[in-house]
């Protein structure tokens, strides 16, 4: 109604100036007797009210329309109950193209997005072919020179996983195989094949996880999520500290799995923000290849496994993370899933 | 002596691998007509085989039911995919294990071991036994056993292992990293301390079989085999 009466006052005034401006012209002819000037006020005001009434009946859909945009464009172009009017219809017309134009637009541009995370998986695979020539190639040398290519490829190996990973997160609700996961299996794994790391920055990790403690999620997602956590862990433990802890205990409902470092901890000002993108931090900033992706991908990867994640940290005396999983409600993840 | 097919279409890989697989006593034979895998399989007659997924023409999911067709014999993926789907895929193709690129050899000839002996039987006649010989000196890695002259001595896992490194690298230092790394495993993550214990351990083994200061510590970088020992078999 507003839109309507808004779109159509230049119309009334234009024609109210008219009206007024004929009754002066009659009041100034002498010949023309008062009411003749008042009939011709009175006809022109009701052929207005009627063009205004006219006007808003038959196109009062069409202004409600415009007011209230529908959130999707689809129920525009399924309405086809009202017949409309020559300006709706082209406005309709005008939009159908619009929306098939766009909805092209957004396929090819899908179609971009799917074609290039084809194309990382591929690659990242593709890449390991070399990494692995090397590490079998360097695998019984012992001299130094070799330690440092080790840990380099390492550190590509840790690379490429974080890419496919940061790949396959767009596509997660099709990747991903929900699961009773042994937890003290995973870390035992884990560790051992990262001994390296631990051997080579002199942390070592201590395992307070009860056997056959199980949690429900994503064994291949869940890895990645600890790996990237107990990477910092160590990265900001050498030097510093030689012990990392990894434990799992029980807070009401909820199965929590900490991992604790005395490292160098994470600034007060800092801790807030870990999980934003790209987000390095003064500890970043002390510490190369710091990308800030890791932590980011932990949180998003925990959310939609469904499990909380939290962090504290003093600066100077370390960081806990905590991972709080709902082992009770197993069908929570499943439909997270659905 | 047990005999390995390796379908990979890499050629540093499966050299690599095929070095390595000789090195603790397999016969490695590897396949190179990736159209007729299936017709190499029974010309070749191996007791397992390690089977690349990503191959030329056909995939190695292809060849593995392929195979599975005319034989039981053990069938190891190694593959650069790391899905759980892939792992699950290798299984139902009629697969025996799963190993992910990049990978450590210990892991590749623990799984080849294992499955060689389920297939097989620890009855199964067996490929030459590993063995280390130094100056009249030797160590049997499998039996955890080392003798000197006609004395022999059980020795513990981790002591073996110790042993088999000091050996291997001999005459040069082996670094605390590396001893380090060779004696992880899942349950036990041997720290600096840790190793000290098993290096005193392994010292007083040696001085039973009348060996004395073998195991020298190199300050500041690891330890070293020096030959203190008379060598009598010679």
């Amino acid at each position: 109604m507003r839109l309507f009466l808004r779109d159509h006052v230049p119309l009334m005034i234009i024609l109210g100036l008219q009206i007024v401006i004929t009754s002066i012209v009659y009041a100034f002819n002498d010949g023309s007797a008062l009411s003749t000037i008042s009939y011709v006020f009175i006809v022109s005001l009701f052929l207005l009210l009627v063009f205004l009434v006219y006007q808003y009946v038959t196109k009062r859909g069409f202004y409600a329309r415009l007011s209230n945009p529908e959130a999707s464009m689809e129920p525009i172009f399924t309405s086809k109950s009202r017949q409309f009017t020559p300006i709706e219809q082209a406005l309709q017309d005008l939009l159908t193209d619009q929306f098939h134009f766009m909805q092209q637009e957004l396929h090819q541009a899908e179609n971009r997005m799917n074609r290039h995370v084809t194309f990382m998986n591929q690659w990242v695979h593709d890449m390991k072919t070399p990494l692995s020539v090397i590490h079998m190639t360097i695998q019984d040398e012992d001299e130094p020179i070799f330690d440092s290519i080790r840990e380099e490829t390492d550190r590509l190996t840790k690379g490429l996983e974080t890419v496919l990973y940061m790949a396959r997160l767009d596509s997660f609700e099709h990747d991903f195989y929900i699961e009773e996961v042994d937890l003290a299996q995973m870390m035992g794994q884990f560790v051992k094949q990262n001994k390296r790391l631990f051997i080579r920055s002199q942390v070592f990790p201590k395992i307070g996880i009860a056997e056959n403690q199980t949690v429900v999620s994503d064994e291949k997602w869940l890895t990645f999520v600890f790996s990237q956590i107990i990477n910092n862990a160590v990265k900001y433990s050498t030097g510093k500290s030689r012990t990392i802890e990894i434990s799992a205990s029980m807070e009401q409902e909820h199965l929590v799995v900490q991992v604790r470092d005395y490292g160098i901890g994470i600034p007060a000002h800092d801790v807030e923000r870990v999980f934003e993108p790209y987000f390095t931090g003064d500890n970043g900033r002390q510490y190369p290849a710091s990308t800030g992706m890791g932590l980011y991908l932990v949180h998003e990867i925990c959310n939609r496994l469904g499990h909380r994640i939290t962090v504290e940290s003093e600066q100077g005396e370390g960081t806990s993370v905590r991972i709080y999983f709902t082992n009770t409600t197993e069908d929570d993840a499943y439909r997270r899933k659905e | 002596m047990d005999r390995i097919m390796i379908v990979e279409d890499d050629p540093k890989i499966y050299t690599l691998l095929k070095e390595q697989l000789e090195k603790y006593g397999y016969e490695a034979v590897v396949a190179d007509d990736f159209d007729r895998i299936a017709d190499q399989f029974t010309q070749i007659e191996p007791n397992l085989v390690l089977l690349d997924v990503n191959l030329p023409k056909f995939d190695g999911f292809y060849w593995c039911r392929q195979i599975r067709q005319i034989s039981t014999c053990p069938i190891l993926f190694i593959s650069a995919r790391e899905g759980k789907m892939e792992q699950v895929m290798a299984l139902e193709h009629g697969a025996d294990d799963y190993i992910t690129k990049p990978f450590d050899y210990e892991i590749v000839m623990a799984k080849i071991a294992s499955h060689l002996r389920r297939a097989y039987g620890s009855y199964a006649p067996k490929a030459t036994e590993r063995s280390l010989s130094l100056h009249g000196l030797t160590l049997l890695p499998e039996r955890l056993e080392v003798s000197l002259a006609d004395q022999s001595l059980e020795l513990l896992r981790k002591e073996s292992l110790l042993l088999e490194v000091l050996m291997e690298r001999y005459p040069r230092v082996v670094s605390r990293d590396r001893i380090l790394e060779k004696l992880w495993d899942e349950n036990h993550f041997v720290d600096e301390n840790t190793l000290n214990v098993y290096v005193t351990r392994l010292r007083k083994k040696l001085k039973d079989l009348g060996i004395e200061e073998a195991v020298e510590t190199v300050r500041g970088a690891g330890y070293r085999l020096k030959v203190t020992w008379a060598d009598v078999s010679s």
